[in-house]
């Protein structure tokens, strides 16, 4: 019972790249780190996809033992495009998802999580499947999709209506973030972003936290993905068009370089709209949604040592201690999964520059640890 | 992602038929992802060096233990997985290929991998998007430049 931990290997992701883990090494890893008994895995990322070979599920299945860590949620996706001769319908998509699902129980997960974007439809023509099998199907709720905005209530209207115990959502962390991360800031400033820009946008989210400003919270981006918002933003830079209910938003960024940022170019705007990546999701917003949430992404950017403080971690751009304390109070009891996303931020550099993934891993471990127990 | 790394840095070399002529030149690619895709998603490449382009209707891709093939072949490949730690082979058909010596490299590639429906699909199943133009490159949004060197 209570909050358990757990590893994502989307955190290894670029370990997997360079081939520094290995399915097993991750396993290891993950079960090296002090209390850590659960994983969280891409399909598509780390098992040969879509069918892998009984042989492989057998050993996937020893290696689990072996390393004492229970299979939690597997992570799907769906790329409607993948027969280019049509647009895929929601049947297809539901048959991608069900596939899916027959997967994951093969594999020993509890859960699958869907992307964000998946629409309600969908999980409901997949739904007979996953009580069939017994996985819970989970919607992923990323930045900059609210709590309490459309994405999660559908859910909650099917749940209710159909008293089913097999759809919920995975929240991911980032929902929580409050500004952009500091690695991402320096990131933009190595590909020429001004100094002034980053500082810029830091005080309008930070404005924004704090309640001095509501510029930030009048904007709605419910109904889109962080990385179509960055898509979009990125082609309306180039071309000026973009979604209508996109384009106030988009503007309202621009103009604010425009009037405060000497000589700006191209890149400064895409450093302004990372304040459009955020949910302004609250603590609170969590208590309702306990009976349908799956499990969580632990996402972070960036763990750094709290100063004069040796060995206490935090992420300074995500809130962490406010979500947990609630979690506590209402005895969540689930998985937060840790789940890295920095490392691209270090990818424009040299190999040797790169950051260990293993390392951020473990040190957000520390921190969920002293926020679980700390009374 | 991956920006600087996307290319093998010692994979650049000439390509050479059964007679000995040298038709091209071909490098090593990675998925510009943090997943692997269905083969068919994979729309191509920007490609130019030192200065010259090398449109899609020169490329072919190299994946799975299989010939090169055209990307009106790899369109078809709809249940092929190209897995997330795979390196494919870009082979572009030059007359004489490449000389000897380093070259400079600006690269995007193009994979219509995203997340949900989106307002571009059914124009994408109609006209794909030309790789270069950031279509397909959500997580690599700008072209890359590297500098390699031809290998023997």
């Amino acid at each position: 019972m209570g909050i358990k931990r757990g590893v994502d290997f989307y955190s290894y992701q670029q370990a997997q790249f360079f081939k520094e883990l290995d399915l097993e090494g991750m396993l290891k890893e993950a079960s090296g780190i002090e209390g850590v008994t659960g994983i969280e895995v891409l399909d598509e990322q780390s098992f040969p996809y879509p069918d892998p070979s009984d042989e492989f599920v057998e050993n996937w299945h020893a290696m689990c033992k072996k390393y004492n860590l229970e299979p939690v949620t597997m992570d799907v996706f769906c790329d409607v495009l993948q027969f280019r001769d049509h647009v895929m319908s929601f049947e297809e998509c539901a048959d991608r998802l069900k596939h899916d699902i027959k997967l994951a129980k093969k594999l020993g997960f509890k859960n699958v999580r869907t992307l964000a974007t998946t629409n309600i439809e969908i999980l409901e023509l997949a739904l007979p499947t996953a009580e069939e099998y017994d996985i819970r199907i989970a919607k992923e709720i990323h930045a900059p999709i609210p709590l309490n905005g459309q994405y999660v209530k559908e859910i909650q209207e099917v749940v209710e209506k159909t008293g089913t115990k097999h759809l919920g959502i995975v929240p991911d962390w980032g929902i929580f973030a409050y500004r952009p991360s500091e690695v991402t800031l320096d990131w933009y400033v190595r590909q020429g972003a001004k100094r002034k820009t980053c500082e810029l946008v830091d005080q309008f989210c930070m404005d924004n936290y704090t309640g001095k400003s509501d510029a930030l919270s009048k904007i709605d981006l419910s109904l889109y993905t962080g990385g179509n918002v960055e898509s979009f933003f990125h082609r309306y830079l180039k071309t000026g068009d973009a979604p209508e209910d996109l384009k106030p938003a988009f503007e309202l960024m621009e103009k604010m370089v425009k009037e405060n940022v000497p000589d700006y170019t191209d890149i400064d705007f895409e450093v302004m709209g990372q304040a459009l990546l955020l949910s302004r999701a609250k603590p609170e917003d969590l208590i309702p949604l306990l009976p349908i949430i799956v499990n969580f992404h632990g996402k972070f950017y960036n763990m750094s040592e709290v100063e004069g403080q040796p060995g206490i971690y935090v992420d300074k751009a995500v809130d962490y201690e406010g979500p947990i304390r609630v979690l506590k109070e209402y005895g969540y009891d689930g998985y937060i999964n840790t789940e890295y996303e920095g490392q691209r931020r270090f990818q424009d550099r040299t190999e040797k520059e790169l950051i260990s993934e293993v390392d951020q891993v473990r040190k957000h471990q520390l921190m969920l640890k002293r926020l679980i127990e700390e009374a | 992602m991956y920006d600087n790394f996307l290319i093998r840095k010692d994979s650049l070399k000439n390509d050479v038929d059964e007679n000995g002529n040298v038709i091209g030149f071909q490098f090593a690619a990675r998925n510009a992802n943090y997943r692997g895709v269905y083969l068919s998603l994979h729309n191509g490449y920007y490609i130019k060096v030192d200065g010259i382009q090398y449109k899609r209707d020169v490329q072919t891709f190299e994946i799975n233990g299989k010939a090169p093939r055209t990307f009106e072949e790899i369109k078809t490949a709809v249940w092929e997985h190209w897995d997330y730690d795979d390196e494919g082979i870009v082979h572009v058909k030059k007359e004489g290929g490449l000389t000897p010596g380093k070259h400079v490299v600006d690269f995007q590639q193009s994979v219509l991998a995203a997340y949900g429906y989106l307002p571009t699909d059914e124009e994408w199943v109609k006209c794909p998007p030309e790789p270069g133009m950031g279509a397909g490159s959500d997580k690599t949004k700008n072209i890359v430049r590297y500098e390699l060197e031809l290998q023997e």
